[in-house]
């Protein structure tokens, strides 16, 4: 007997649906998306589920993760319900059921949080390195030691309690047994989806998702390997050319490509641009102004102009702090994380 | 007898000829007895071809004529109209059907087509033989129309009849005109108040000096036939004196303080003893419950100035010419128990929760609590396909979704489910159903075989469903109030009303039409007409709709004063009939009745109801009907001439045409078929089009046209404005 809850639609808005309630099952949606097949079927069953409130068959499905947006749906559904808006409206919304903390609902649904969060972060970063009386050097060694417990602390602390939430609902719950070699032969299927996304492209065959496809991985790997260049190599203390060479490089991939994208997004170019919630804007901005920051730092370091205009690097730093501990844990970097292992589940379910 | 007979075998321009031996046919035919003259013609229904039958008809003193063509579909007053312009009876000619029945059916065997053509010209000839000349049967009417049921179809039927100029006489079995529409507040497509539009009709009929409203009347017996219709009508008392002083009645309504469930409210809100059904019923007269005012005699003694409790009811007696029945529909009402209806408190029907809707402001009240989830169930008494009412009720899902959009509108905070088996808001109302579940109006759909259960949970009610919509999945609803979506079924005295009036129902209990897509407001009783809803499910518009087409067939048929009908319809010997009340038994029409002539009981055709269906012929026991037209002598003699021998000589130029067909090329064509290809090739034009453009005779380009159409040369391509002239075109 499922329980039903009758305004959850208007919760899900709040997560940026829009319209879906106008859905009266013609079933197009479904019939027209590259991605659903037999066993699973999408985007109609979540829309139903929304309806109807079915808040715990809902927090459980990985269908949702299978949804690439290609946006096809909406373009075809025949009532303006846009069900792909919905499918990326639900994954919000389960990442705010799948994080412990609470802070993503909050984040998601309500921009002003995002804004104080944001000044918090300013104040935290000024405030410290101003009560310490830091020197440059050592606001620049503190910054490098904080990107490295960032990414060890936000990981353990957030992130992994969250992806183990997500296991227990979405296969624990459904009373799936437990057997390592599955776990371990679906392992691929997570490296893959991380890295290539590759379901994107049997979207849609069209040039441009093709491109879109392209660009989006070469941002995967640019923004993985910038991580790794200023992270492990240290890119701003480092006297090796090699090192400051690819640096440039890699920072540069990571503005273009979000610059390309933030202009796709004012343009609303495709249907999966149409609907901007605050938080792809944050996202796209904010990993376009750390690809600039950090190639304007290092430029400034090899022109040593850096010593005279330090406020470049409090910049730099001001935006590292809030990317690392607001968007990665809870806005929309971590779609990229419970994506993968959506699918590294989704395998793990399908192995029989 | 007829001993002079005229027969005229047409070709059709070849699409007779083609195929059956017409110039072979006309040659043996002058054999048979009584030919004065036989002929095969082109175009037998061509002008030129009329004038020749004439000089025929007067210079050889014929007396009945056959021509064998096409369907008397298409031709029949063609040439009655030939035989009465040269001096013969109209029903002295007889047309043989030669190309639906002999040249295109058998067109694959020329031979056996020419055989039968003869058999059936032969028959043709032996029954106009026989024929009779006769007078087509005028019925003088009265201009003057009986609409019975005063809901908003026969409303607007009185007044549309009225405008044309007859006299109306609308009876109204209620206190109050309006039918259902008077108990719905707001209705789809134009969200009116159904009030305002009863009262807007009302006002309109008021206006009108021709049309007279019986309230709380109903027809006692109905007698008579079309044109001359009598009716008896009964008054009932309204128990309020003839000349009240309008002051002193407002007085006594103010001060009665004796109060009863108020049965148009469904027993949600109480009446007093002197009411009307809601405050500005119409026509504006109180009515006066006679029981419940009995229990206070001193406020009827002080103000017995305004009432006249002993009044009787009235007998009337009503002529007309035609009839409209208007008397609606009757709500489904729940059995004890279906949906829990009546176990369960907070279960109701949806004309009563529009009642409720119209009673609470602000806030929906039920049983002093306030309703926040309400769950629609749909289809109850409609689409069972087990049970009686396999109809679909056409109105209901409109209905309740228009409700709904009214609930929220009008109280805000609701939450409407509508547990459904499809949704039918054909046409414009499909924006109806858009915009309630854009509004966040809930919908499930079940199947019949597990409809929803409902149970009573503490304070609420519990709905069990499984939704097909979502994997067949049991949902749990909580619910404040559940409304059942209830369908029309044909009102309660249906059958009696039909009985009185002789119209039949169907199987679904509603009265029937002859021919639902024919003569779709027709009864089998000439001068009976339907409309609205007592005729089958339809929403105000399809009911109005209706009712004025029956309205606009009266007018047409009494308007002159009146009717002609042709005269082929049961004629009794009344010197044979022995009374046995057979035929009347068997006639649908109502057409037979016992009657004394020459002081002897014997079966009489009422001209007018008798269609000539001739259905009582054959049970009469003393062979005593006949069908004119079709008599004994008629009908054996055409068994006769279809069953002579007959001796047919080889046809070869069938078979040669039969090839040519194939082989015809533009190098062959005659010079008038180069001209009309020429003057068709860019732009499809009518024969007269042509005809005009070439200088040449219509006969003769239709002779033509037709004989290319037949070599597939040319095309038909639509009709003109006027239905009259189809255009052709060049084939590429
Ligand atoms: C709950 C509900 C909501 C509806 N909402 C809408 C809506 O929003 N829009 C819409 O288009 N339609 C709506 N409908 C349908 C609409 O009510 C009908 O289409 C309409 O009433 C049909 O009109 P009618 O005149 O044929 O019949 P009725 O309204 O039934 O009128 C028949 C009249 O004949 C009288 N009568 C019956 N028998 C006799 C007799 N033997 N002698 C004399 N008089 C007799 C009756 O008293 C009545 O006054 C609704 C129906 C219901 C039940
Ligand atoms: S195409 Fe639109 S209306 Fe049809 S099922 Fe999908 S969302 Fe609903
Ligand atoms: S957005 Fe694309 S992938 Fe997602 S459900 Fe719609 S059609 Fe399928
Ligand atoms: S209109 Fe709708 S509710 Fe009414 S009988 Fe038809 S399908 Fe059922
Ligand atoms: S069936 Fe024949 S005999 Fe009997 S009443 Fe009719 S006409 Fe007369």
């Amino acid at each position: 007997m499922a329980k039903t809850k009758l305004n959850f639609a208007e919760e899900l808005k709040k997560y940026g649906a829009e319209d879906f309630e106008a859905c009266y099952n013609c079933g197009n949606c479904s019939a027209i998306c590259n991605l659903t097949n037999k066993d699973d079927s999408f985007p109609r069953e979540l829309i139903r589920f929304s309806v109807l409130g079915l808040k715990q068959e809902l927090k459980g499905s990985i269908k949702p993760w299978l949804c690439y947006y290609c946006g096809e749906c909406s373009t075809k559904c025949p009532r303006q319900a846009f069900p792909g808006e919905l499918m990326m409206a639900i994954r919000r919304w389960q990442i705010s059921t799948y994080d412990w903390t609470g802070l993503s609902g909050i984040l998601y649904k309500k921009t002003f949080a995002y804004i104080i969060a944001f000044i918090l972060t300013i104040a935290m970063v000024l405030g410290i390195s101003e009560y310490l009386n830091l020197t440059h050097e050592k606001i620049m060694h503190y910054g490098h030691l904080f990107e490295m417990f960032a990414i060890g602390g936000v990981f353990t602390f957030i992130l992994l309690p969250n992806i183990i939430r997500m296991w227990y609902w979405s296969i624990y719950k459904h009373n799936i047994k437990f057997n390592f070699m599955h776990y371990f032969k679906a392992l691929g299927e997570l490296f893959t989806h991380m890295f290539t996304q590759k379901r994107t492209l049997s979207c849609e065959d069209t040039q441009e998702n093709k491109i879109w496809w392209f660009e989006h991985m070469i941002l995967v790997l640019g923004y993985l390997a910038l991580l790794f260049t200023t992270v492990f190599l240290d890119w701003f203390g480092s006297k090796n050319m090699i090192v400051v060479y690819f640096g440039y490089i890699v920072s540069a991939v990571v503005f273009i490509v979000t610059f390309d994208f933030v202009i796709r997004r004012i343009r609303k170019s495709s249907e999966k641009t149409t609907f901007t919630h605050p938080s792809d804007w944050f996202f796209v901005i904010w990993l376009f102004l750390m690809g600039i920051s950090a190639f304007v730092v290092r430029l400034f370091i090899d022109l040593n102009l850096l010593e005279n205009s330090f406020f470049i690097y409090y910049f730099h730093l001001i935006v590292l702090v809030q990317w690392a501990i607001i968007i990665v844990p809870f806005g929309k970097w971590s779609h990229f994380l419970y994506r993968s292992f959506a699918m590294y589940f989704d395998k793990i379910l399908k192995i029989k | 007898m007829k001993e002079r007979i005229g027969v005229y075998i047409c070709h059709c321009g070849g699409n007779i000829s083609d195929y059956v031996d017409v110039k072979q046919i006309s040659e043996l035919v002058k054999e048979e007895k009584g030919v004065i003259i036989s002929k095969d013609v082109m175009f037998a229904c061509a002008d030129s071809n009329q004038v020749d039958m004439i000089n025929d008809i007067k210079e050889n003193k014929l007396d009945s004529i056959v021509v064998a063509s096409c369907s008397p579909k298409l031709h029949l007053h063609t040439f009655r109209n030939v035989a009465e312009r040269a001096g013969i009876n109209q029903y002295n000619y007889v047309q043989v059907n030669i190309r639906e029945q002999c040249s295109w059916p058998h067109s694959d065997k020329p031979k056996e087509a020419t055989v039968k053509a003869i058999g059936l010209i032969r028959a043709g000839i032996n029954r106009v033989a026989f024929s009779e000349s006769l007078e087509d049967i005028e019925i003088k009417t009265q201009k003057a129309v009986i609409v019975i049921g005063a809901g908003v179809a026969g409303m607007k039927a009185a007044i549309e009849l009225s405008r044309t100029g007859n006299d109306v006489y609308l009876i109204e079995k209620d206190y109050f005109v309006g039918g259902r529409v008077a108990s719905s507040n707001k209705v789809f497509m134009s969200d009116q108040n159904g009030k305002d539009i009863v009262a807007q009709l009302y006002k309109e009929i008021k206006k009108q000096n021709n049309i007279t409203l019986f309230t709380a009347t109903e027809i006692e017996k109905v007698s008579g036939s079309l044109g001359n219709f009598n009716v008896d009508i009964k008054i009932t008392a309204r128990y309020i004196a003839q000349n009240y002083d309008t002051a002193l009645l407002q007085a006594a309504i103010e001060e009665c303080n004796i109060f009863v469930p108020d049965e148009f409210n469904y027993g949600f809100s109480e009446r007093k003893a002197i009411y009307k059904n809601y405050p500005e019923a119409l026509p504006d007269v109180p009515v006066v419950d006679i029981k419940a005012i009995k229990k206070d005699l001193g406020f009827t003694e002080k103000y017995s100035k305004c009432f006249n409790l002993t009044q009787e009811s009235q007998l009337l007696s009503l002529q007309a010419g035609a009839i409209i029945v208007t008397t609606g529909f009757d709500n489904y009402q729940p059995k004890e128990g279906e949906y829990e209806y009546k176990n369960i408190a907070n279960i109701i029907t949806l004309p009563e929760l529009k009642r409720l809707i119209e009673l609470n402001n602000g806030k929906l009240i039920f049983k002093n609590k306030a309703i926040n989830k309400v769950t629609f169930i749909y289809c109850v008494g409609s689409c069972q396909t087990e049970g009686e009412n396999k109809y679909c009720s056409r109105f209901c899902c409109t209905a309740a979704i228009h409700t709904s959009l009214q609930l929220k509108e009008k109280y805000k905070d609701i939450k409407a489910m509508h547990l459904y088996r499809e949704i039918r808001t054909y046409g414009k109302q499909e924006i109806l159903y858009e915009k309630s579940s854009k509004q966040g109006d809930i919908y499930i759909k079940f199947d019949e075989a597990t409809p929803p259960l409902i149970e009573q949970k503490e304070n609420n009610l519990l709905v069990k469903v499984k939704d097909i919509l979502t994997n067949n999945i049991e949902l749990e609803l909580e619910t404040d109030l559940v409304v059942l979506v209830t369908g029309m079924i044909p009102r309660a005295n249906s059958l009696e009303t039909g009985k009185k009036l002789k119209i039949p129902t169907g199987t679904d209990r509603f009265y029937n039409e002859i021919h639902p897509k024919l003569k779709p407001v027709e009864t089998v009783i000439k001068g009976v007409y339907i409309g609205g809803a007592c005729q089958g499910p339809k929403n105000i518009t399809e009911s109005v709709q209706s009712s004025l087409s029956a309205a606009a067939k009266v007018n047409a048929l009494i308007k002159s004063g009146s009717i002609m009908l042709e005269p082929i319809i049961a004629r009794i010997n009344h010197d044979s009939c022995l009374w046995c009340g057979k035929c009347e038994e068997v006639c649908e029409y109502d057409a037979l009745k016992q009657s004394e002539i020459n002081g002897k009981m014997v079966a009489v055709v009422n001209k007018a109801s008798c269609t000539g269906c001739g259905i009582c012929a054959p049970v009469c026991p003393s062979d005593s009907i006949e069908l004119i037209q079709y008599t004994n002598n008629e009908i054996e003699a055409m068994i006769n001439g279809f069953t002579k021998k007959i001796e047919l000589k080889e046809q070869e130029e069938v078979e040669a045409v039969l090839e040519e067909k194939t082989a015809i090329g533009m190098k062959e064509f005659p010079d008038i078929w180069k001209k009309i290809a020429a003057s068709i090739t860019e732009e499809a034009k009518t024969i007269p089009q042509i005809s005009k453009e070439l200088g040449v005779k219509n006969d003769v380009i239709t002779y033509n046209i037709m004989t290319m159409n037949k070599y597939s040369i040319v095309d038909a391509e639509g009709i003109d404005d006027m239905d009259e002239y189809y255009f052709y075109k060049l084939k590429n």
